[in-house]
């Protein structure tokens, strides 16, 4: 089904679906957040802290995150493909992407787990 | 009227220039080709592609005022002064306003613009119902005049590898015939991440085509066609030795 589509037996769907899946995961995540934003109201650190602490409001906010990275990730290659001919180039600045969407998501995971 | 023309002789220019045109037009002028007809009088070296003067060919498509579209079918009232052409961007200059096409049909010639069907010819032809060749409405009346494919980014970007609107509209045309056998062949040759999946949802191509056509439509249900079949056929795939994104998962 789905899943078939993201296998790399369709390279060009595969990265037209993960980035649809991943912007449906994100607005589902940003509708819930406002939600909740105007449920409990926090005003200051501490506030924020409980708002975080659940286990599964901290798994969805890591999951929209891993869903954004892939996003970014892909609308980069995306812009990268188009502009950069140079295959070497193009291959250095994609790495270069990747290493700074992982360390940010790393750091998100860090403050996550912390948050506890 | 004033024009303001893009004039390239390979021959004997060593880049291409603008060219000033202030011709009196007569009543019967009416189309922006009447006029070109009118400025080719006064200078026969202006080139241009011109045949049906009825917006059917497409041999006139060009740059009008910043934006594709046929010389035959633009009303002159609706032009802003000076009246600004250039040749279809994204293409190489054969001469002034003559483009070379050769990359817009190769890639029309890819996705295969004919009926692929193995049964054996009928005795007349082969019939439709009313619903199947409705289908078809707004996918075959393209001219092929290029107003599209050269007013998309992506195929700027990307010439010889995104088929661009145009190419793409017709794969769909094919695609949806019900006369047609070979939907998968046409879905697997799409498949390439340049062919199809280079469409941004940019919209040009829907806004400049001529002939009121929806190429961008025509592109997302290819897409969504692609997901359909994968839907009904997924007991048929193999189910091992697949990996998404580098990870095996099934």
């Amino acid at each position: 089904m789905l899943i078939e589509l993201l296998t790399d037996r369709y390279p060009g769907m595969r990265q037209w679906l993960t980035q649809r899946l991943s912007a449906v995961v994100m607005a589902l995540y940003t509708v819930l957040f406002v939600l909740l934003i105007a449920l409990y109201q926090p005003t200051n650190y501490a506030e924020w802290h409980d708002f975080f602490s659940p286990w599964w409001w901290r798994l969805a906010t890591l999951l929209s995150w891993v869903c954004l990275m892939m996003h970014a990730w892909l609308g980069v290659r995306d812009v990268l493909k188009d502009y950069i001919f140079n295959v070497t180039v193009r291959s250095y600045l994609q790495l270069l992407v990747e290493l700074v969407l992982i360390i940010d998501l790393t750091w998100m995971a860090f403050i996550l787990v912390e948050m506890k | 009227m004033k024009f303001s023309i893009y004039r390239y002789n390979p021959d004997t220019d060593k880049k291409p220039y603008m060219q000033d045109y202030d011709i009196a037009l007569e009543d019967s002028d009416q189309m922006l080709l009447d006029a070109l007809v009118r400025i080719k009088q006064v200078d026969e070296t202006l080139s241009l592609r011109k045949s049906c003067r009825e917006g059917v060919c497409g041999s006139d498509a060009m740059n009008i005022n910043g934006k594709n579209g046929l010389a035959c079918i633009t009303k002159l009232s609706d032009l802003d002064e000076p009246v600004v052409l250039r040749p279809m961007p994204g293409l190489p200059v054969i001469r002034d306003l003559v483009v070379d096409m050769t990359q817009f049909f190769d890639h029309y010639n890819s996705i295969k613009p004919y009926l692929e069907n193995n049964d054996p010819p009928p005795e007349t032809e082969r019939l439709q119902s009313p619903e199947d060749r409705a289908k078809l409405d707004g996918l075959y009346e393209c001219i092929l005049c290029g107003a599209c494919t050269t007013s998309c980014p992506s195929f700027w970007w990307n010439p010889d590898k995104f088929v661009g609107p145009a190419g793409l509209m017709q794969a769909y045309r094919f695609i949806a015939d019900s006369r047609d056998q070979a939907e998968e062949e046409r879905l697997e040759n799409l498949e390439d991440p340049y062919r199809l999946y280079r469409c941004h949802n940019i919209m040009n191509c829907t806004d400049v085509c001529p002939k009121k056509l929806n190429p961008n439509a025509a592109i997302a249900a290819i897409k969504d066609l692609k997901i359909e079949r994968a839907k009904e056929h997924k007991d048929a795939q193999p189910k091992t030795g697949k990996k998404i994104f580098g990870i095996k998962v099934l």
